[in-house]
């Protein structure tokens, strides 16, 4: 049995009182017996501890010495409360932001999909350089074309997103809908969790209309009821029965609540999507045959591509440049979110740096505050191995409180910075908090002790030892290692900074962006048709609304859309070339190009829009008369510099326009661009809406505050059709805020690690100075004794902070443009910041200096001679 | 018989220790005292065992299982570890004792060779 220390201690204690008694015996006194007996059995620590190797291992003996080094670390650090609590703080933040950012950052880019054997499943995109569309998806036609041709993939699934309004759920409304052919399921390798998925007996257009619903509408819209499989819901103008439930899985390539089969959208089934080889609106997933590779199934889809191309050459514009590529499905998704997490990483990782380095200093600063100590301890025999342990305890001590807090801190990390990413990526939406962030904090908080226990330098065992010295000495090897860190947290906290600027100054252009009309009094509501039915009884329909909502109190003008700006950006399809009667593309250039808007009369009186020749629309530009259209300024302008568009003729070359219509220009309005925020020259022909039938958008003009009306639109808009969806109600302003909030996300993100890292980079350099100012009271004394000003002191010691920041900042641009270089070949889409950002950040930079070292300056300035004379 | 002075006491020969202590615990259990004043008195004071290394030897041998211990009463009435041989101890003190006769015989060929004297 193992003895415990109580058992050696009696041992011992036995073995000395048999010894006094024999003593005794032999005529010695008590006294002197017990003194003989201690003196005969020698040091009873070390006898002890040698009889406790025997039974316990050394590294038992190393832990539990280290257990009591923590023990005296953790009552020596009490003393320095201040210090200890900047160092864990300043650790914490760095610990956490690192976890949380890891954390979504695994969650996001490296977890596994869980679509079935997702490494053969990838997702084919088409895309048009030339135009500048980075994904064009297909159309049937070329679908039909890819599927025959292909071997190196064993299936296609297609996925296209429509609108549907969809009634049986409570109240009717639009929601976004996939249609898929029967093999999209399987596929994409996922299950059902209740019910059945769609099948190839789902396809054609005799079969029975089926839908699936997706998980998470499901369990949040419908409380994970598990009788809705079999119920009958409408979807636009058919119905479908609900046949399954669709397992967790990332929602792609559209975050739909119900995924229909093909006979449920009556435009699938029409001629233009059917024949129509330019009515691209398909999405194609595809899985590789069973030995082909990723590589092999890029150049065969390139191959076969090309071939299409030049077949149907009449179809694809020499200027498009058309391309085909295909990714695995899993980097397709995470790649929006890949730069941005990166560089969130990247931040974490340079505040954890600044971090560290402002600890390495405090711990510095105090290793040298306590050298007579150590250098005490060492004269007394501590090898330099025990005075590393026990810097090495008080530095886990450190970090290790560091790590918990940081850990605590990583929940609500976490959850931002999810919420954040999700902006990016959905997958963000399900990251947690998982073990991972325990073993991060704990294993950043290792490294940082270990790293700073060997900081500071041991007492040399030769040479003077600073038994004598009382004060704090500061060599100049060691002031070199202060200001080192110090230089070092500027430059990177400059990094920061400047980033940092570069992205506000970005979001300030953006937001300060005049749209060229009327934002803050626009309310804009999607107020959808019937997909397909462009009948004049919805005409009807519009112009009813219009008038009912025009005699509300508080609106001052009414007008119908088809484009809400920002909003609808990319819903509308691309731009489509037109031809005018007296202009000419030179020889080899293309028809002109420009956006299709459809509006009501009033609609530019609405958005504020100064009509700059002709006239308005009227409610005479109706089907039967004259077909007309209105051309923005930069129409007029590119194609007639002299200014005579008014009244020429115009029709869209689109052959999914059918046959050319020609219409007459009637009036020029002032451009302005709805689907960029950064306004370019935007070449529009606008529509009369009772010529074209389609709209679905109502915009407002309000008196006081638009959201006000919003009940009263609602009411308005139900009178007249009780099932007729009426949705998204905002002001153009708040569109527009909407649109930008991944920018503001981003810049409030950088920002705030930037801020950190100043925060802790100006502790950092005031704690160097005040460190060296406080090592030099001596020498202050003397040059004010004879004659230094204190003002000069001052001066000298603010100027030291200046030489620290000036070389930092150097040091970060320096660096911050090599990394960027470095990081430019990896991550796609960076950018350096302009002169403007980096002055800005060199001078908060400069000025946040200036402020910590005002401090320690101070205090060389009133330092008292006869004291600081006195002192030594 | 004088008591030897200091320098003329023997250090004792590494590994010998334990088997001068398993051969004091051949006669009966003994606590630790009495094994250091035990192997002291057979030599006629020539070997002095420190405390710092019998103590530790003798837990040194009680963890390889050659001794056992419990707690006793001395007859000075005071509270004490008695060690006695285990049955292991006694096989490794004959095992000793051969290794010690080997190495006692084979050094005194070296130092006395035959027919030298």
């Amino acid at each position: 049995m193992r003895p415990d220390d109580r058992d050696l201690d009696d041992e011992i204690r036995g073995h000395l009182a048999i010894e006094t008694q024999v003593r005794i015996e032999r005529g010695e006194s008590p006294e002197a017996a017990r003194l003989a007996a201690l003196r005969e059995f020698g040091y009873v620590p070390a006898a002890r501890d040698s009889m406790r190797r025997v039974w316990y291992s050394r590294w038992l003996n190393v832990a539990e010495a280290l257990v009591q080094d923590i023990r005296v670390g953790a009552r020596s650090l009490m003393r320095a409360k201040g210090m200890a609590a900047t160092v864990v703080i300043t650790l914490a933040l760095g610990i956490g932001a690192n976890a949380a950012i890891f954390s979504v950052v695994r969650g996001v880019l490296l977890r596994p999909l869980v679509n079935r054997d997702e490494a053969t499943l990838i997702y084919i995109r088409q895309s048009a350089p030339g135009l500048g569309a980075s994904n064009l998806t297909f159309s049937v036609p070329e679908i039909a074309d890819l599927k025959a041709r292909v071997t190196t993939l064993s299936s296609f699934g297609d996925f296209s997103t429509v609108a549907f309004t969809l009634v049986g759920f409570g109240e009717a409304r639009v929601v976004q809908a996939g249609v898929v052919s029967g093999s999209f399921f399987e596929v994409m390798g996922l299950r059902p969790v209740l019910g059945r998925l769609l099948n190839e007996g789902d396809d054609g257009p005799s079969a029975a209309g089926v839908a699936v619903l997706t998980h998470r509408f499901w369990t949040t819209s419908l409380n994970s009821d598990p009788s809705v499989i079999g119920k009958s819901i409408g979807l636009g103008s058919r119905t479908a029965t609900v046949i399954g439930v669709l397992e967790p899985s990332v929602p792609y390539p559209a975050d739909t609540e119900i995924i229909a089969n093909i006979v449920t959208s009556p435009h699938h089934l029409g001629a233009t999507m059917v024949a129509g080889r330019t009515h691209r609106m398909t999405e194609l997933f595809g899985r590789l045959a069973p030995g082909a590779t990723l590589e092999a199934a890029r150049g065969e889809l390139e191959s076969i591509h090309r071939a299409m191309v030049s077949e149907h050459s009449d179809s694809y514009s020499a200027k498009a440049g058309m391309q085909i590529t295909a990714t695995p499905l899993r980097d397709q998704i995470t790649s929006p979110a890949r730069t941005i997490l990166l560089l969130l990483l990247a931040s974490a990782g340079v505040v954890f740096i600044i971090a560290c380095s402002n600890v390495a200093n405090l711990i510095l600063a105090r290793s040298i505050r306590r050298e007579g100590e150590l250098a005490v301890r060492a004269a007394l025999g501590a090898s330099r191995g025990a005075l590393r342990r026990t810097l090495l305890a008080e530095s886990l001590v450190l970090c290790g409180a560091g790590a918990v807090l940081g850990v605590l801190l990583a929940r609500p990390f976490v959850a931002a910075v999810s919420s954040f990413a999700a902006r990016f990526s959905v997958r963000a939406l399900d990251v947690v908090v998982d073990g991972s962030v325990l073993w991060i904090g704990a294993g950043l908080a290792m490294a940082a002790a270990v790293l700073l226990a060997y900081v500071p330098r041991l007492p040399s065992a030769h040479g003077p030892t600073g038994l004598a010295a009382t004060g704090v000495r500061l060599t100049p090897g060691t002031n070199r290692r202060l200001r080192l860190f110090a230089t070092a947290q500027i430059a990177l906290s400059f990094v920061l900074l400047a980033g940092a600027g570069m992205l506000v100054a970005t979001l300030v252009a953006l937001q300060s962006e005049g749209p060229g009309f009327e934002m803050r009094q626009v309310l804009a509501l999607d107020v959808p048709a019937p997909l397909g039915d462009y009948g004049t009884k919805v005409i009807d329909f519009y112009q009813e609304v219009t008038r009912r909502v025009g005699e509300l109190p508080g609106v001052n003008a009414v007008a119908v859309g088809s484009f809400v700006p920002w909003r609808d950006h990319g819903s509308f399809g691309p731009s489509v070339p037109f031809a005018v009667e007296g202009y000419t593309p030179a020889n080899g250039e293309e028809d002109p190009r420009a956006r299709l808007r459809i509006v009501s009369p009033r609609f530019f009186e609405v958005l504020g829009v100064p009509l700059v020749a002709g006239r308005q629309f009227t409610e005479d530009d109706r089907r039967g008369s004259e077909a007309v259209v209105i051309v923005s300024q930069s129409v007029a302008q590119r194609l007639f510099p002299n200014g005579e568009a008014l009244n020429r003729t115009m029709w869209w070359t689109d052959p999914y326009f059918g046959k050319p219509v020609p219409r007459r220009v009637v009036g020029i309005v002032e451009d302005i661009d709805d689907e960029n925020v950064v306004r370019a020259p935007a070449m529009m022909v606008y529509h009369p809406f009772q010529q074209m039938g389609v709209a679905g958008r109502v915009f407002v003009h309000a008196s006081g505050d638009p959201y006000a009306l919003v009940p009263a639109v609602k009411r308005v808009v139900r009178e007249l059709a009780p099932n007729q969806p009426v949705e998204r109600a905002a002001t153009l302003e708040d569109v527009r805020a909407e649109v930008l909030t991944p920018e503001r996300l981003n810049a409030f993100v950088i920002a705030g690690f930037a801020g950190v890292a100043l925060l802790i980079a100006m502790v950092g350099v005031a704690g160097v100075l005040a460190f060296g100012v406080s090592a030099r009271t001596r020498e202050f004394g003397v040059r004010l004794a004879i004659g230094s000003t204190p003002r000069s002191l001052l001066m000298s010691v603010l100027s030291e902070g200046m030489a620290i920041v000036s070389v930092g900042i150097a040091a970060g641009i320096a660096g911050g443009y090599a990394c960027a270089g470095i990081a430019a070949g990896y991550v796609a889409g960076i950018e350096l910041p302009g002169m403007l950002p980096l002055a800005a950040a060199a001078a908060v930079l400069g000025g946040a200096a200036v402020l910590a070292s005002l401090m320690p300056a101070a205090r060389a300035s009133r330092v008292d001679v006869l004291q600081a004379l006195r002192s030594e | 018989m004088a008591k030897p002075r200091d320098d003329q006491r023997l250090d004792l020969l590494q590994g010998t220790l334990d088997m001068l202590i398993l051969r004091t615990l051949q006669w009966g259990p003994q606590h630790g005292h009495g094994i250091g004043q035990a192997i002291r008195a057979q030599s006629d004071d020539l070997l002095k065992v420190e405390t710092g290394s019998l103590y530790p030897a003798m837990h040194r041998l009680e963890k390889r299982g050659w001794l056992k211990s419990e707690w006793g009463v001395s007859e000075a009435n005071q509270r004490a570890k008695y060690y006695q041989l285990t049955a292991a101890g006694k096989a490794q003190l004959t095992r000793e004792r051969d290794r010690w006769s080997q190495l006692v015989g084979a050094i005194g060929r070296i130092m006395n060779p035959a027919g030298s004297e």
